[in-house]
């Protein structure tokens, strides 16, 4: 009998072995697939070990088990949205090996799957354009396109772009920059070595639990999912949570101002008259949005309860709630002038998380901080103009307290709840994540941590980017 | 020897107008300066006391003004006036040797008069003629955001000028009400002196009985009337500065000196060009465009000479209710789903926006806590609308401005 556990064990090590080894052959075969035309029908099956979770005394146990490695990588950046694919591109311009896991099918998160278009805020009081770098560079992108950006260089307007072609544009950018993407492989674990430091990441996918090492692990998962599991200090926020939508064949020109007047009963109330207290009446009309780059189609904006991102029956009853109202909302839109044959081109893939995690970073970036116009050494980039001033967002925000090799980016980075309301927009995700990008090349090039990065040196790449710091 | 006194009168005179002038431009950190030059007038201090039926502390100046002109006649204009000495000038360069106006009755003192049984019945509505008031607004020609703005801030002493440049001395000795207030108190106390009772007598025969309670009269009829009638009321008012007395005898008790728009750091109280009718003709009213009504200041308030602004710690005027915000849903980004946007919920010094998830409606939008918003404008200041802000500060429903 010890015989053949002694067996087993050794069977199953080879065969852990045999993953491993075809783990990091993946990359070799599935391009060398790519010049042999595969044949449809029955495959024959790899084997593999596996180890399901078991129920016992009501209690579920997951085994330990040795993972695959799918890829050994320089940078890891977890998240394809605005913040990843920023730091995914300026990282791999430094010529580092960089690796870009995004938990959807396409790129451009909330930008593009939650149809959160608009481009905002981008300048400062004297609508001079403040934040540039790579995402000016995807906006000339979408410039070249057809219906691709709409308001354009029309301060203090602000672009909107179209979902679809924004896809299209950061698909096109990642491929030409010879990046490795993993697509629908979602983050859920982060992988630290003997000392604590990071040194990858695990990931789910069809292709099942594999990890990622990865010198510097950029967290631009938007709700800090690898800094979490590492365990990061970090505060837990919640805020409203809506679900954007785009409806087709809408002839509404102008939604606002004098030519808005809506019947309310018998009385009509227009730009001038004294507002009721209390709940607005158009609302009950049936709002139709704004107008987006695809002619005759408005995005339609929807602030949401607010709801615990984290927590996954919560935020399944919204998504559902959330579709049956647009649906509701399209049929009342439907009774107004212009929108009689208005459609549901579509609603967005991704609910509107706006924040879920907040790190404790070196410095807590705070509202106190933007009023004040607080200048920082280690100045990474600026915010437009909105609640606050132009205010100029630095290095340290990005990087953890004392997690080493790991660098925020995007929504989840170091600031209080107030200003994390500006930082998690668009155009600032690009500015957050391209520093992290650059900084996380940079660690690695200099053979030093991400915390220790000569932030002289990741200012100078920055402005050769086209980074704005002034 | 008249030399001799004339000397040292002219030195007073002249250092008195230097200080007026370094006062109202103001040039003193302690905003009380204006206030307290200002109620050196005994007319202003007078008519203002009896209207509001208190009297402050600043009006002592006043009615110390008032005793010693009652035995030193005219002393103020001799001494004090800083109007006066400008226009003495004038008429001394000017071109007008007649005085076609001798025969003219003084009417500084019916004006004075009427004002008087006008504060009587709670509307002093010839205050602005006060020549230290318009002194005091030709400064503010300094803040004047539009030409327009500047032209009227110094319409008053323009007008007083080229009287004296085309006739003379008239203003001084008939038309100044400041003037006539002093002949009306030495008359009273020389008449008081000789037979006990005001009468014509007295040699400069300022008033006969009869025509004095015919004017009495008359002010009455039109301070009861006037609060009535000109002014917007109610809902249509224009926004005042905090501290602001009731809207109907606003426009009445204010001087026009301009001290509030002087001092407003925001620069957002601003002559009100026929918003509450011709009688409210240039008092001050409230417009929020990029700035708002600062949580951290009382400025206004403690420069008003007459309490049209009535004198409010920073903690009552906190509490002063200039308006209330409402939300014009139709503009609203949120309202109508365009846009993220919490502007004027960040804006707001009282927590008293926030944006509200209507679950019935299934729509979210501005609300507003009526009992936490004094309408201090910083949330219309902060609306990012184009044009005709989404949220603005509306006057309360209420008639009475109140403290709450």
């Amino acid at each position: 009998m010890p015989n053949e556990v002694t067996r087993r064990e050794l069977m199953r090590s080879i065969t852990a072995g045999g993953l491993f080894l075809a783990g990091t052959m993946t990359p070799l075969s599935s391009a060398l697939a790519q010049t042999r035309e595969a044949v449809r029908g029955p495959q024959k099956q790899t084997p593999v070990t596996r180890a399901p979770a078991t129920l016992a005394n009501e209690k579920v146990a997951q085994p330990a088990r040795e993972l695959s490695i799918l890829r050994k990588t320089g940078v890891l950046v977890v998240g394809g949205g605005p913040a990843g694919t920023a730091a995914a591109l300026s990282a791999r311009r430094l010529g580092v090996d960089v690796t870009l896991v995004e938990r959807y099918g396409y790129l451009g998160g909330l930008a593009t799957g939650g149809l959160v278009l608009a481009i905002f805020p981008l300048y400062d009081k004297n609508n001079r354009q403040v934040i540039l770098g790579i995402g000016e560079e995807m906006m000339q992108r979408l410039d070249k396109i057809k219906f691709g950006i709409i308001e354009r260089g029309k301060a203090p307007v602000y672009p909107t772009v179209d979902a679809e072609a924004f896809k299209y544009v950061l698909a096109e950018m990642i491929l030409e920059a010879d990046i490795h993407p993993y697509l629908n492989c979602w983050g859920v674990d982060a992988i630290i070595d003997a000392q604590g430091a990071v040194s990858g990441a695990v990931f789910e996918s069809k292709s099942g639990r594999q990890a990622i090492i990865a010198d510097v692990v950029v967290d631009a998962s938007g709700d800090g999912d690898i800094y979490a599991a590492a365990g990061a200090p970090f505060e837990k926020v919640i805020d409203s949570i809506g679900l954007v939508s785009r409806i087709g064949n809408v002839d509404i020109e102008d939604l606002s101002g004098e030519n808005f007047e809506h019947q309310t009963g018998t009385r009509t109330q227009s730009k001038g008259a004294r507002p009721t207290r209390g709940a607005p009446i158009p609302v009950l009309q049936g709002n139709v949005g704004s107008p987006t780059p695809a002619p005759g189609v408005n995005w339609l904006n929807m602030k949401g309860p607010v709801a615990d991102a984290l927590d996954v029956a919560e935020v399944s009853m919204l998504e559902l709630r959330h579709r049956r109202a647009l649906w509701n909302n399209l049929e009342r839109a439907r009774k107004r002038p212009g929108a009689e044959n208005a459609f549901m081109a579509e609603t967005a893939p991704q609910m509107g998380v706006r924040l879920s995690r907040l790190l404790d970073g070196v410095r807590k970036l705070t509202m106190k901080d933007a009023k004040a116009g607080t200048k920082f050494k280690d100045v990474i980039g600026y915010s437009g103009d909105y609640v606050t001033p132009a205010f100029q967002i630095p290095y340290s925000c990005l990087v953890p307290s004392k997690l080493e090799n790991l660098l925020a980016a995007g929504r989840c980075v170091s600031a209080d709840f107030e200003l994390a309301d500006t930082l998690r927009l668009i155009p600032i995700c690009w500015v957050t994540g391209q520093a992290a990008g650059i900084a996380a090349a940079i660690s690695i090039q200099d053979k030093c941590k991400p915390r220790q990065v000569d932030v002289a040196k990741l200012q100078r790449i920055l402005r050769q980017q086209g980074a704005y710091l002034e | 020897m008249i030399a001799g006194r004339r000397l040292p009168r002219r030195m007073a005179r002249l250092s008195v107008f230097v200080a007026a002038s370094a006062l109202f431009w103001p040039a003193l950190p302690w905003a009380g300066a204006l206030k307290f030059a200002l109620l050196t007038s005994p007319f202003v201090a007078i008519c203002s006391s009896v209207s509001l039926r208190h009297v402050g502390i600043g009006a002592a100046a006043g009615f110390a003004v008032a005793l010693v002109v009652m035995f030193r006649r005219r002393w103020f204009c001799r001494y004090i006036c800083p109007t006066g000495l400008l226009l003495e000038g004038a008429a001394r360069i000017g071109f007008a040797k007649t005085s076609w106006w001798a025969k003219c009755p003084p009417l500084g003192g019916y004006a004075a008069l009427l004002t008087f049984f006008g504060a009587i019945a709670g509307y002093p509505f010839l205050l602005w003629m006060d020549p230290l008031a318009i002194f005091s607004n030709f400064f503010t020609i300094r803040t004047a955001g539009t030409i327009l703005s500047g032209f009227l801030a110094g319409l008053g002493l323009g007008i007083l000028l080229l009287l004296s440049l085309t006739s003379g001395t008239f203003w001084c000795t008939r038309l100044c009400p400041l003037g006539g207030i002093q002949d009306l108190l030495a008359s009273a106390i020389s008449g008081l002196r000789k037979t006990g009772v005001v009468t014509a007598e007295s040699k400069k025969k300022i008033m006969p009985m009869r025509r004095a309670l015919l004017l009495g009269a008359a002010g009455i009829g039109i301070g009861l009337l006037a609060g009535r009638t000109g002014a917007a009321r109610g809902e249509n008012a224009p926004l005042r500065p905090p501290g602001a007395v009731a809207e109907d005898v606003f426009a009445g008790l204010c001087t026009r000196c301009g001290n509030c728009i002087r001092v407003c750091p925001s620069k957002i109280i601003l002559p009100d060009l026929g918003q509450a009718g011709a009688l409210g003709f240039l008092a001050p009213v409230i417009s929020y465009e990029e700035k708002y009504c600062l949580e951290d200041c009382n400025d206004c308030v403690k420069v008003c000479p007459s309490g049209a602004l009535q004198p409010l710690e920073l903690e009552q005027k906190r509490r002063y209710v200039i308006g209330e915000a409402l939300v014009d849903g139709a503009l609203c980004f949120v309202t109508l789903a365009q846009k993220d946007c919490d502007a004027c919920v960040a804006a707001c010094p009282f927590d008293a926006v926030r944006i509200h998830w209507d679950e019935d409606l299934y729509a979210a939008y501005p609300l507003i806590d009526a009992n936490r918003c004094n309408g201090c404008g910083a949330c219309e200041a902060a609306c990012p609308v184009d044009g005709y802000k989404a949220i603005r500060v509306w006057k309360p429903a209420t008639d009475y401005a109140e403290l709450r």
